[in-house]
């Protein structure tokens, strides 16, 4: 991607968005990532600014999943993946020998496609990472669950029914005690890995209204399926195609003036 | 009929036909335990009838019907004729030498099933049963003859007999060996400051001062015991006419219980069999094993499959995680596994001989030269024990809980290890707050097949630690409560020796069903509560399953 298409600048609400106005959270540099002899990704180049909604797009297999998740490290769990290029959180090279990966997911953290609380209750699930972290303090659990469960818009539902288990609760309310749960231990950045695909359109909508209050506090990826989802939530989009990093820009300037021919193909809708 | 094939019709009714034949099967098998278990401790009545013989005299019979069985005789116009054949229990062993007798209906004379008036059946310590009818009772010199007198009399002495017969046993059982046991300790104290060479002076004369403490003790309950025992002495006597016109003479002392079975109403014998049932599993064995209860036997059944599953569970379950969570899939990981399966399939007395050789000979043998030296060469641990019975059981068992463990494992869906990854746990984390929990119902499922399998063994176990009757229980209240260096009964074992082993055989085979009804009922208990955990597990993790 060249500077020049970085720097167009659009209006959006009223606001101009730029990356050169923005605060830069993560910052990815010539990154490569293999499954053993195949590459997935090659030579992505990118700036994820900070309390931002980036959203990444593109046909099923073109990386962007993938992609997600070298943001905290969940690669690692692959045996036959390896990768090259540099990460940056803040600053901080993400891949680094010494990197303690456990710090780096609490920096970084992630809701799945599928909603996977534990098999705990609704408070357990919330302060799990708390728990982790050896926090026993009961005032400052019962703090930051009704934190976590107020930002994830799951306060009023779910207040009464504390001890009751996560199971039992629809899949919409558990996606959104998934968000409850990743918000609770703070982290900087927050995953969202296709958030809404396993959900009806009511609970998208308030999961998408969510990722709205979020951004306040936090900086959130989403990776989607869903082209409108993308132009509804997003900041800035990221298209991807075949592993590679195609077009990144603005939201409203990539989707009402694509500057790459594959780019405005997939958005009109000619393939994907 | 073409069509009826067509439609695969034969398969279903074949399929279904097995299943109703396995179901037939276990349901007998049930049933016929069951029964002739249960049947031993119904109050049986008793007949009396005269049989002849070639030479001309008659006997008379006193006793119970324990078998009907029909004889085959072909005459020469090729009719049969079945002559049925009865097995009398008749008792008074101290009199006639043997309890049973083949009785051909050829030889009765009158009718076989004529009920004796007012018969008693009195239960001794020793000897076996009395068949008879009272005659008299004697007590302090004072004789009554009238049978209801006697019959009331001899209950209340009974129950006294009674008393002091379980204040005797713990006296002697408890309190005199705990006393045995400290002298003993203070046997083996001494002589390990012998083997160290510190044997003082000053030790001398406290160990002394204190057995001679213990030594005044152990007098004291003697004389206590002893008190009891003249006390149990002086409770009277029954006489009682058996069938050949004898006059038997029962000191009250060796009576365990006496009941008039042809006298008692359908109530009064309901309660007679409970009663029974229940002291067949609360006493301990007399006579060879051949009566009595079978307590200690389930005792030691239970605490060794108990102990088995501590051992089990977690080397099988940690085992399990390591090969389904950390090692890396691959010919070594593949051939560990086959090895596992057939572990599964190894003959259980290969097992046994293991356990013998590798526990008990060089693990057991090392522990006495190390911790028990002083008590050498009689063995503490480096002879066959409870702890190596279920030892080697946990081996046994330990394919079946590996392999429903890592099953349990692969089953965990992905999303809930990233999940947790997610948040910041560490895999070792992971494992054990969120995908083990979540593995127990399978655990579970891997620890009844394990119960059902070593509580059922006993080909093993005869090698590793089970005998024929052992003089204490492995728990007790003598700390440490559980002693796993005693040597324990085991209810499978039991049955073997009592049917197969036993010099009375016919008194033996009513209690080899009782006991191998115990056997399954416990068997199935131990399963059900496993099972309720389990349901209990599932129902919690319900949601997960879809």
């Amino acid at each position: 991607m060249s500077e020049a298409k970085m720097n167009i600048a659009l209006d959006r609400s009223n606001k101009a968005l730029s990356l050169e106005n923005e605060k830069i959270a993560i910052e990815v540099k010539n990154w490569n990532l293999y499954y053993g002899d195949k590459q997935a990704l090659s030579n992505v180049n990118m700036l994820v600014p900070e309390n931002r909604v980036t959203a990444f797009i593109g046909p099923s297999g073109c990386g962007k999943s993938t992609l997600l998740r070298c943001f905290n490290r969940m690669n690692d769990l692959i045996d036959i993946v390896s990768v090259e290029g540099k990460m940056a959180l803040h600053g901080d090279d993400m891949y680094e020998k010494q990197m303690d990966v456990s710090a780096l997911r609490r920096r970084v953290g992630m809701v799945f496609q599928k909603p996977n609380p534990f098999p705990k209750s609704i408070y357990e699930n919330v302060c799990y990472g708390l728990r982790l972290q050896g926090i026993k303090d009961k005032a400052l659990l019962d703090e930051t669950v009704e934190w976590a469960l107020k930002s994830a818009g799951l306060w009023e539902e779910a207040k009464d029914r504390l001890d009751d288990n996560a199971l039992a609760m629809s899949g919409g309310q558990q996606q959104r005690l998934c968000i409850a749960r990743a918000i609770a231990i703070k982290p900087d950045v927050l995953l969202l890995d296709e958030p809404t695909s396993a959900l009806d359109p009511i609970s998208t909508l308030a999961i998408e209204e969510l990722i709205f209050e979020l951004k306040k506090d936090f900086t959130i990826l989403i990776v989607t399926h869903n082209m409108q989802q993308a132009a509804r939530v997003s900041d800035y989009t990221a298209f991807m195609y075949m592993g590679e990093l195609i077009e990144y820009s603005s939201t409203d300037n990539l989707f009402t003036n694509p500057k790459v021919k594959r780019t405005e193909d997939y958005i009109t809708g000619r393939y994907g | 009929m073409k069509e009826w094939l067509n439609k695969g019709e034969h398969w279903i009714w074949l399929s279904a036909s097995t299943v109703s034949i396995s179901v037939v099967l276990v349901l007998s098998l049930l049933a016929m335990i069951s029964y002739k278990g249960l049947a031993h401790f119904w109050p049986h009545p008793v007949y009396e009838f005269n049989i002849g013989s070639p030479n001309g005299d008659t006997t008379r019979i006193l006793g119970e019907l324990q078998e009907t069985k029909n004889k085959v005789v072909v005459e020469a116009s090729g009719l049969k004729t079945l002559i049925p054949q009865y097995l009398i229990k008749m008792g008074n062993r101290d009199v006639f030498g043997i309890d049973f007798k083949w009785v051909s209906s050829e030889n009765v004379q009158g009718k076989m099933d004529t009920l004796a008036k007012d018969p008693v059946v009195i239960e001794r310590y020793e000897y076996g049963n009395v068949y008879g009818h009272f005659s008299s009772f004697t007590l302090n010199g004072k004789t009554t003859n009238d049978p209801t007198q006697i019959r009331s009399e001899l209950q209340v002495q009974v129950a006294k007999g009674k008393a002091l017969h379980s204040a005797i046993t713990s006296i002697e059982k408890f309190d005199m060996g705990a006393v045995n046991k400290h002298i003993e300790d203070l046997r083996f104290e001494e002589k390990k400051l012998r083997i160290k060479g510190a044997f003082t002076p000053e030790d001398e004369s406290r160990l002394k001062a204190e057995r001679a403490e213990f030594q005044k003790t152990f007098i004291a309950y003697q004389a206590e015991v002893k008190v009891l025992y003249d006390q149990k002495e002086t409770l009277g006597e029954v006489a009682v006419a058996i069938s050949n016109g004898q006059v038997l003479r029962v000191p009250v002392e060796k009576v365990v219980q006496f009941w008039q079975p042809n006298n008692m109403n359908y109530v009064e014998k309901l309660g007679f069999f409970f009663s029974s049932i229940g002291h067949f599993i609360s006493e301990d064995p007399r006579e060879a094993n051949t009566e009595g209860g079978i307590f200690p036997a389930m005792i030691g059944t239970i605490v060794m499959v108990l102990l088995m599953t501590v051992f089990v569970t977690p080397m099988g379950v940690v085992a399990a995680i390591y090969m389904r969570e950390y090692a890396k899939d691959g010919l070594i990981l593949r051939l560990v596994r086959i090895s596992i399966n057939n572990l599964a399939g190894v003959p259980s007395i290969v097992f046994g001989i293991f356990g013998l050789g590798f526990f008990v000979y060089i693990i057991g043998g090392s522990i006495d030269e190390l911790f028990y030296g002083y008590a050498l060469p009689s063995p503490t641990f480096g002879t066959p024990g409870l702890l190596w019975a279920s030892l080697t059981m946990a081996l046994l068992t330990l394919p079946v809980v590996i392999v429903s463990t890592e099953e349990g494992l692969s089953r965990i869906p992905m999303s809930l290890r990233e999940g947790g990854l997610a948040l910041g746990a560490t895999k070792s984390e992971t494992i054990w707050k969120i995908v083990l929990p979540m593995a127990t119902p399978a655990i579970m499922t891997g620890l009844i097949l394990a119960i059902a399998r070593a509580a059922g063994e006993v080909a093993p176990l005869m090698l590793v630690g089970v005998v024929k009757l052992a003089p204490e229980l492995p728990i007790d209240s003598v700390a440490p409560f559980i002693h796993l260096d005693n040597k324990f009964m085991h209810l499978g074992f039991h049955i073997y020796d009592v049917g197969f082993q036993s010099p009375n055989v016919e008194a033996a085979q009513p209690l080899v069903y009782a006991t191998s009804l115990l056997l399954v009922i416990i068997i199935v208990s131990l399963n059900l509560g496993a099972i309720t955990i389990r349901n209990r597990l599932r129902e919690k993790y319900k949601a997960l399953e879809n």
